[in-house]
């Protein structure tokens, strides 16, 4: 079976840093991305199984690339990862169609448990 | 009802008649909530720290700045209290809030400027003055059994001196902006930064206090004293392996002292320092390097312990070379030494070994003479199994702490001391095939005993045999490498953490002191599982995995092995070394005694120490109201009516006393509603402790001899003789001047753990000083036997307990309760030392004697 990808969009790159093995721990491919842009350029090439992306960043903002996901890979899914206080901003990635969103800081328990239940929803999009 | 409304017929004290009493009581309670809110994002921040969080730097930066908030607001409300009394507080807070701001952009801020530390002046939260190898070193000074050779630091005002003497601040920067913005510029850049140092001149004072240092630590005698001069470089955190990229020197001379403190200085700019330092993203934080000064040891043999076999590193073996003499020819290769592989499992057997034949050692203490081995040594295994096992028990201890596989310098001098001389992480290649990919199949296969229980109080995986703490156990015997199993979290346990593989609690939050103790030495934690006690059993191999919360069965090398060769260590982001710096300006309590000389604004060390500060002080101002009970009552105060002679008033914030007792001024025990308060009036009515009467004393004239109060002032409190009860729904603050001693107790007790805590205050008594003494060793030992920590200064007994549950803090308010009772006559009684004992007995005996007040303020509270 091919491995799970997952893709990591945030601008602080402690996020990555520490997503990234404890993902891979699960048995998922994992790229991590700083800037928008290469994530961007990225998504051209593919359509990972899971995007996890942070909201407010420079450049296009967590909110646009959600909407180039949606418009590319539809059968992938969107976790959004925000800082508290923008609960708004979150309420409305799940009407853009984000599968899950989750404040920062976060358990790692938490994000392991996101991705899993977004894996499982991505499989049987593409099934 | 509004219990504030109470308070209108308060009339402030002399000379602040224009501030009705109901608004300095309002402010009080702003005070206890802005308090609770603070501790609260403190315990968040210290949660941080066990690596089961991904928080960025936003969060960092937000979090000091609502903490700021709140302690500002505090201040003012104390300054409204007291009528501006202290003024003094905004310029403290202002001045730590700077130093945070520092912090947070990644500055070192250094408060002291001592140049020179020797290794036992190396204190707590210096580790950004002396460079962490040097403040690790100091901090495994304190492991048993191990000896570390004496020494001192060049800290960082040494480096700044340097570099500001020879006016290189500014051009260093200067090349290291290029250097960060360039990859290719860190070849050029750290030639250039490398040549400038060398040929910079230092300090005459510097030279002076290191050549000073030496003197003392050769006790004035350089013929045959030798030095390692290492680099200490801040902004490590303890991860070694770069440090490895930095110079150190062995065996220098008096003479060569300074020249290598040159050279160590130069090579913190060396290009694989910078190029790794671009790979990490660290350039936001300063560089600089405090240099560690060791003396040389004169060993019978030395070698070098690799906790990890660098060409099988997934193996379950240790590698220990050895040769007679001094160390250097094991370390430099140039003579035949022993090879032994021994096992990492305790107890560390050899499973093979290699003898050779030794022909040629370096004596010991003359560098480099090198003379013939005695014949009948040259084919003698020159380590027994016995020291093998030690010097790989101290291998893991340390490999447990730099959570890296460690290439240890040891040496055994001739009365059979092992010592450490040096320890850097071992480099060894990555597998090559993931161990990870075959984690799952292994896994699979384990027998799970724990899962999901609790939480992760200190990410990280470690295994050993289970040792279960019991308090009768001697701690000294605790098997170095054991997980260590605890119902409870009790304090006496910090000493066993840094010797512990793992920790597994039954009871205990990711906030509590031990918590607190095994984050400080990186020690895998896991807390509140409920049922570890019972479910696993004493000397049974278990692997704790507390990154996925599981315990298995027997111990998996694959795990083990997995992450100390494969996964990145969170300790080393940059986030993560902020938290810490910051947290140590924020969370530590240095104010605990309100009787110490520097319990002023200017000796408020921390954010803690503030609030405790303006706490303690708005308290004290509020309760100095009056001496007279009725005093207390005329304002809105209720008396408790009960069977106990006991004249007690209570003031109630809100929420303490039911609703049921409208306005009247008596009121009964169980109209009491705040949590605390049933608690401790629960304990102390309960019928063994009041009827027991340790002397035949008229007690009611005890209790109107408010005269002869000698403690409250021993307290800081200047409180009068009433028994004063200030009560929350989940607050408690009583003064309790009882007879000739002084009690005050305040607790919170809600449910949020982490909010909970008791602190006891006890002092006084008509006896002398060493029967008051015997009293307080007596409270002491019976706190302690419930877990409070416990501070004990001559008669005066300082008791603190946190981050227990509602149920387990309103248990120890209830043998607070007890206690008061129990112990009020009892310094009269204890006579000798033995009586001691004999009172524990009783007292603990009652304990167990059936009790029907005893569960009352848990079902009905």
């Amino acid at each position: 079976m091919e491995k799970t990808t997952v893709c990591i969009l945030d601008d602080e790159p402690i996020v990555g840093d520490r997503l990234k093995p404890e993902l891979e721990d699960d048995g998922y491919r994992v790229e991590v991305f700083t800037d928008s842009a290469s994530a961007l350029d990225r998504l051209d090439q593919t359509c990972f199984d899971v995007f996890i992306t942070d909201l407010k960043m420079e450049g296009v903002d967590g909110m646009g690339f959600l909407e180039r996901i949606k418009e590319k890979c539809p059968g992938s899914e969107v976790i959004v990862i925000t800082g508290y206080g923008t609960l708004e901003s979150a309420r409305e990635a799940l009407i853009k169609g984000a599968y899950d969103f989750i404040t920062k800081p976060f358990r790692i328990g938490e994000i392991r448990a996101a991705v899993k239940k977004a894996k499982k929803r991505a499989r049987r999009h593409s099934e | 009802m509004q219990p504030l409304q109470l308070f209108k017929k308060f009339f402030g004290p002399k000379g602040r008649d224009q501030i009705p009493f109901a608004e300095l009581f309002k402010r009080f309670q702003d005070i206890l909530r802005k308090n609770t809110a603070a501790m609260e994002l403190i315990a968040d921040m210290d949660g941080k720290m066990g690596g089961d969080f991904v928080f960025d730097r936003k969060y960092l930066s937000d979090s000091i700045k609502k903490l700021k908030e709140l302690v500002v607001g505090n201040a003012y409300d104390l300054n409204f209290i007291t009528n501006n009394q202290f003024l003094a507080i905004y310029e403290v807070i202002e001045s730590l809030a700077n130093e945070l701001e520092a912090e947070l952009s990644g500055k070192v801020v250094v408060r002291e400027t001592r140049r020179i530390y020797h290794f036992h002046q190396i204190d707590e939260g210096t580790e950004d003055i002396v460079g962490y190898k040097a403040y690790n070193l100091s901090k495994m000074i304190h492991l048993p059994k191990i000896y570390f050779p004496d020494g001192f630091v060049a800290s960082i005002g040494c480096f700044r001196d340097y570099l500001a003497y020879n006016n290189l601040f500014e051009k260093i920067a200067t090349l290291l902006e290029a250097c960060e913005k360039e990859d290719k510029a860190v070849g050029s850049v750290s030639n250039a930064i490398c040549l400038m140092i060398l040929g910079g001149d230092i300090p005459p004072n510097i030279r002076r206090e290191i050549l000073n240092a030496a003197n003392k630590i050769c006790h004035g005698k350089f013929e045959g004293c030798y030095l390692s001069v290492r680099s200490s470089a801040v902004g490590e955190d303890g991860d070694l392996s770069f440090a490895g990229l930095h110079d150190s020197f062995l065996n220098v001379r008096y003479g060569e002292l300074l020249s290598a403190y040159k050279k160590v200085l130069a090579s913190l700019y060396n290009s694989a320092s910078l190029a790794y330092r671009r790979q990490m993203n660290l350039f936001p934080m300063e560089m600089a390097m405090p240099v560690l000064y060791q003396r040389m040891v004169p060993s019978r043999v030395a070698g070098v312990l690799y906790t990890l076999d660098p060409s099988n590193p997934e193996g379950a073996e240790c590698i220990v070379s050895a040769s007679w003499g001094l160390g250097r020819v094991v370390v430099e290769g140039q003579a035949a030494t022993d090879t032994f592989r021994v096992l990492r499992t305790p107890p560390h057997a050899i499973t093979d070994q290699k003898i050779s034949t030794k022909t040629w050692m370096l004596a010991p203490l003359k560098s480099g003479s090198a003379r013939k081995v005695p014949a009948e040594l040259r084919n003698k295994a020159s380590l027994s199994p016995q020291e093998a096992s030690r010097i790989v028990e101290a291998g893991l201890i340390l490999e447990r702490f730099f959570k890296k596989p460690m290439d240890v310098e040891w040496s055994i001098d001739d009365k059979g001391r092992l010592w450490v001389v040096q320890a850097r992480p071992l480099r060894v290649s990555r597998p090559k095939r993931p161990l990870r990919m075959e984690l799952d199949e292994v896994l699979k296969k384990q027998r799970i005993l724990l899962k999901e229980k609790g939480m992760i109080a200190y990410r990280g995986i470690g295994a050993g045999p289970v040792w279960i703490a019991a308090n009768s156990d001697d701690l000294t015997r605790f098997p170095a490498g054991s997980v260590l199993v605890s119902h409870f979290a009790p304090p006496r346990l910090a000493e066993i953490i840094p010797r512990a593989s793992a920790i597994l609690t039954d009871i205990g939050t990711t906030t509590g002191h031990m918590a607190t103790v095994a984050r400080e030495f990186k020690v895998p934690t896991i807390v509140g599982t409920g049922e570890a006690t019972r479910v696993l059993q004493p000397e049974q191999i278990v692997t704790v995995d507390a990154e996925r919360n599981i315990v298995y069965e027997d111990c998996i090398e694959q795990l083990l092995h997995h992450q100390l060769l494969e996964k990145p260590a969170f300790e080393f982001t940059l986030e993560f070394q902020v938290l810490r710096r910051l947290l140590k300006k924020i969370a530590p309590l240095y104010l605990t005694d309100p009787t110490a000389a520097n319990f002023t604004p200017k000796g408020c060390r921390t954010f803690h120490d503030i609030m405790r500060f303006v706490h303690e002080k708005a308290f004290q101002a509020l309760a100095q109201t009056g001496a007279d009970p009725r005093h207390f009552v005329r304002r809105g105060g209720r008396r408790l009516k009960s069977q106990i002679p006991l004249d007690l008033i209570l003031i109630d914030l809100g929420g303490g006393i039911a609703e049921t007792a409208g306005r009247q001024t008596y009121v009964s025990p169980d109209q009491i509603t705040s949590i605390p308060m049933r608690a401790i009036w629960a304990g102390l009515s309960s019928p063994h402790t009041w009827n027991l009467e340790p002397i035949p004393i008229d007690f009611k004239g005890l209790m109107s001899s408010v005269t002869r109060v000698q403690g409250s002032d021993l307290l800081g409190n200047s409180l009068p003789g009433v028994n004063l009860g200030v009560i929350g729904a989940d607050y408690v603050n009583l003064s309790l001047p009882l007879g000739y001693h002084f009690t005050v107790v305040e607790a919170a007790v809600g449910p949020k753990p982490e909010n909970n805590y008791i602190t006891f205050r006890f002092a006084g008594g008509v006896t002398d000083i060493t029967r008051r003494s015997r009293r307080a060793t007596l409270l002491m030992t019976i706190l302690e036997k419930d877990g409070f920590k416990v501070e004990l200064n001559g008669d005066l007994v300082n008791a603190r307990a946190i981050d227990l549950t509602k149920e387990q803090m309103s248990g120890n308010l209830y043998l607070i309760g007890r206690l008061i009772g129990f112990t009020r006559q009892l310094d009269i009684l204890l006579k000798n030392d033995t009586d001691i004992e004999r009172y524990l007995d009783k007292f603990m005996h009652q304990a167990g004697q059936p009790d029907d007040n005893q569960d009352s303020f848990n079902k009905e509270g």
